[in-house]
């Protein structure tokens, strides 16, 4: 006993060392369970990394804790395993410091963008090294001095400011968090942060016990061996429980590992529950469409803004009217609900206005920089200057074509069909648009292929005989 | 009759398209028929004349196999604003039936807009140099034109544009002539001012009249910024009206987010015409207004010929806007951009216009040689220098690069 405690090897090590183990597996089953068996497309930017990040950071706490206090025997003779790496830079910058940045920066952005209403000034792959830092400061300033004794033990002196650094990160943590408590957020945010705060709490509660107990009953044994264990097995339990997939994109939090719902929201619009979107309603009614009216009013009535998004796509110059669509969603969303406004707004700017988003709209400098450092993400005109630049493109580009496209023809017969109440016909001839051919529709192709204005009309006639 | 194609036909029809390389142009087609066939299944027994018609429709679908394959897929890729839909305008005039009336008269709108945006862009910038630049008082307005600048600021903000009117046009003309906005102008590439301006401003009488019926050089000069694709199909017919190739042409959008798009069309393309207009060495981008339009060029050229889809294909360098090019080289010198930092003013005049000239050339070369691996080397690469508005230099320069193609069409053949 007096042996395996000093140098490790009890079997309540074997046992908190193999909880521990346990608990990092699934910890990481928990994470690419969702990729890989709902086969979700991985998020991209911070929404994927800092998620990563935490369960390596975890890892490194987990193994830290185990190095460092004498579990498992094994020879100090390597630089790589001695204790100052394991204690003190794996414990500190890469473990329980990681970890709780994470969250900070979390806490951060959520701070931004519901409490400020701006987008954040700093990104948060800039922001975590930044915060990171005096925890690289404190590793490096431990490792200078050399205060570790033979077992890997701070002294009393030392034990101080480092519980405080540790309490310190904790209580900015809260710091943030309490300024967003009032905040209805949609998607477990904020109850995501409180089970941070707790468990980080309760660990460096248990910690800082463990580390008394440790420091004042140098020689009782026994305390040394349950208090080493008690440590590996509440931090196992903890890093799982701290852990969460903690973004607010609805798409991924929607999944849970038990599969309650099935998984019916594909926009961010059905996820806020605005009422009536992506749905085609049999209420809306068939407008008779003029062309000769404004391109902006057509566009409000949803069955002519499916058609016409649809041609648009098939001209790749779909994103345009897909961003009509999810702003015209925006304004659904009352004035007085300032946080689904805000999700639906940071939604629309990182789907089409960052560079290099999915569907990038092509707007000019200016106005894109007029949407990412505005001061207020509710205001109701934030893409209003947006909408109209696209408008106009849409309307100099698109518009003509349309007019003379199947999809209008598609849509007119529709109209008419509903409102006749008959069985549709089944339409003759290919979906075709004059601006891209999908298919080379001449019936002689070796002859010189015009688009005149009766193209369609000539198509139509030819193949419905 | 695509309700009368038979089961067998369908499939065949997938099978087609399927084999094209192009999956893009092919979609609407492949998804088009998968969604009949299922709704087709009850018509397959019983129809004895179905035998007859799928004999038919195969017989189209192997001509039209053919057809594909002689057509000629030509792209007109370049950054933003260099050139690319007016080659294809002027394509559309010489090669096709050209402008009619009815599409003349849709660009009355278009140049409105135009109009009433650059004015506006003007305006804005002369209030921002008036605020931001130390010599802030030769841009500002006269008292009566600020009243103006302020209303047709507010028209340029709207989505529906009124009709220019003799009211209008004679305001904007006041305007337009203002030392302070003369002054702007001149510092036309801070700002995001289109090269049509002068053009069009000088031209304001004729635009507002009641009937007018704009000319083939007012299209040719109206600024539309293009999304996504568009194609047409033309022959170049020869001088002894022999027919020639069939080509088919794409335009595309050329800002940063457009280029995405581009991918879908890049499989078996016979040509690239690439656009570079060499008078934006000193202006920014419409979509970053922090990067310098040429060094875009430059990283864009550099990325489209190191594309894996263009091992075989020729490239055939367009530098654009000569016109502008030669008014501003003798008052700007080229080394505000860096690719020609390197550059050395020799003389004046126009000497000086051809030396310059040459220079941004041997860049465009070297650069292509840089990009090019040693097993591409033997791909057609030529240079023209070009100006899309002029109708001739355009004729001139497509019947060179259809010359160009049509030898190395026999080339590959084994022919010469």
């Amino acid at each position: 006993m007096a042996s395996c405690a000093v140098r490790g090897g009890c079997p309540s090590d074997y046992v908190a060392v193999s909880i521990a183990i346990f608990s990092m597996i699934s910890l990481i089953v928990r994470t690419t369970f969702p990729f890989l068996i709902h086969k979700v497309p991985s998020a991209k930017r911070s929404a994927f990394w800092i998620p990563v990040i935490q369960i390596i950071a975890s890892f490194n706490f987990l193994l830290s804790i185990a190095m460092a206090i004498n579990f498992l025997k094994y020879k100090k003779s390597h630089w790589w395993l001695s204790c100052y790496v394991w204690a003190v830079w794996f414990e500190g910058p890469l473990g329980f410091g990681l970890l709780i940045s994470c969250r900070i920066a979390q806490a951060f952005q959520l701070y931004y963008v519901f409490v400020k209403r701006r987008l954040p000034p700093i990104r948060s792959h800039m922001f975590l090294p930044l915060i990171l830092l005096p925890w690289v400061a404190g590793a490096a300033f431990i490792h200078e001095k050399k205060p570790l004794n033979y077992r890997c033990h701070l002294g009393t002196h030392w034990i101080i400011p480092v519980v405080s650094l540790h309490t310190l990160y904790v209580a900015v943590l809260m710091g943030f968090t309490g300024a967003i408590r009032h905040i209805e957020f949609r998607f477990d945010e904020l109850r995501d942060l409180w089970q941070g705060i707790l468990v980080s709490a309760s660990l460096i509660g248990v910690w800082v016990s463990a580390y008394i107990l440790n420091e004042i009953h140098d020689d009782i044994l026994w305390l040394q061996v349950v208090s080493r264990f008690m440590l590996l097995f509440t931090a196992s339990i903890l890093v799982l429980v701290f852990f969460s997939i903690s973004i607010s994109q609805p798409l991924l939090s929607q999944i849970s590992l038990r599969k309650r719902e099935p998984i019916e929201l594909k926009t961010m619009g059905q996820a806020l529950g605005i009422p009536d979107s992506g749905l085609l309603l049999h209420r809306e009614e068939a407008v008779d469409v003029d062309p000769n009216e404004p391109l902006d009013k057509l566009l409000l009535n949803k069955r002519f803004r499916q058609s016409f998004m649809a041609f648009a796509d098939s001209c790749l110059a779909g994103e345009s009217v897909h961003f009509f669509d999810e702003v015209h969603e925006l304004g659904k969303i009352p004035i007085d609900d300032p946080v689904r406004r805000i999700y639906m707004a940071r939604h629309i700017i990182n789907k089409y206005i960052i560079a290099g988003a999915a569907m990038e709209v092509n707007i000019s400098h200016r106005i894109r920089q007029e949407i990412l450092t505005t001061t207020d993400l509710t205001h109701p005109d934030l893409f209003t200057n947006a909408l109209n630049e696209l408008i106009q493109l849409v309307k100099m580009n698109l518009a003509k074509d349309y007019w003379s496209s199947m999809y209008f023809i598609e849509f007119k017969e529709e109209a008419r069909m509903r409102c006749c109440g008959q069985e549709m016909e089944e339409m003759t001839g290919y979906d075709f648009s004059p601006r891209l051919s999908s298919v080379h529709a001449s019936d002689d192709p070796f002859h010189q292929d015009h688009f005149p204005r009766g193209f369609t009309q000539d198509n139509h006639a030819s193949y419905s005989h | 009759m695509v309700e009368q194609l038979g089961f067998v036909a369908l499939v065949k029809l997938v099978e087609v398209s399927e084999e094209h390389s192009n999956d893009f142009l092919n979609f609407d087609l492949r998804a088009f028929c998968v969604g009949r066939l299922s709704k087709n299944r009850q018509h397959t027994e019983a129809d004895t004349e179905e035998n007859a018609q799928t004999a038919e429709i195969e017989r189209r679908i192997e001509q039209e196999t053919k057809a594909e394959k002689h057509i000629q897929k030509l792209l007109l890729l370049g950054a933003g604003e260099s050139g690319k839909s007016t080659i294809f305008k002027q394509i559309k005039l010489l090669f096709q039936t050209g402008f009619d009336e009815a599409e003349l008269k849709s660009y009355v709108s278009v140049i409105d807009a135009n109009i009433y945006q650059t004015i506006k862009i003007l305006y804005d910038g002369s209030k921002e140099f008036a605020q931001n630049d130390v010599d802030s008082s030769k841009y500002v307005l006269s008292s009566e034109n600020q009243v103006i600048g302020e209303k047709l600021s507010e028209i340029g903000s709207r989505l529906d544009y009124p009709r220019l009117d003799k009211e209008l046009a004679e305001e904007i003309g006041n305007l337009w002539k203002d030392s302070a906005i003369q002054e702007t102008y001149a510092r036309g590439n801070e700002l995001q001012v289109p090269d049509c301006t002068h053009y069009f401003m000088e031209s304001l009488q004729r635009l507002s009249d009641a009937n007018y019926v704009p000319t083939k050089e007012d299209v040719l000069y109206a600024r539309v910024r293009t999304t996504g694709v568009v194609e047409i199909q033309f022959s170049p017919v020869g001088e002894n009206k022999k027919s020639g190739e069939v080509y088919r042409l794409f335009d595309v959008g050329g800002q940063r987010n457009e280029r995405r798009k581009w991918i879908h069309l890049f499989e078996g393309v016979t040509a690239v015409i690439f656009c570079a207009a060499i008078n934006e060495y000193d202006q920014t981008l419409f979509e970053d207004e922090q990067k310098n339009r040429m060094m875009e060029t430059k990283e864009l050229f550099d990325w489209v010929l190191k594309q894996p889809c263009f091992e075989k294909t020729s490239f055939m360098l367009f530098l654009n806007k000569f016109d502008i090019f030669e008014k501003k080289v003798l008052n700007v010198p080229l080394n505000v951009c860096e690719w020609f930092k390197d550059y050395q003013p020799v003389s004046t005049g126009k000497q000086e216009i051809e030396h310059a000239y040459e220079f941004i050339k041997k860049k465009f070369e070297e650069l292509y040689f840089q990009s090019t691996a040693p097993d591409r080397v033997d791909r057609v690469f030529k240079v023209y220098r070009t100006t899309a508005l002029d109708q001739k230099v355009v004729k001139k320069t497509f019947k060179l690069v259809d010359e160009t193609l049509r030898r190395r069409n026999l080339f590959e053949a084994g022919l010469l």
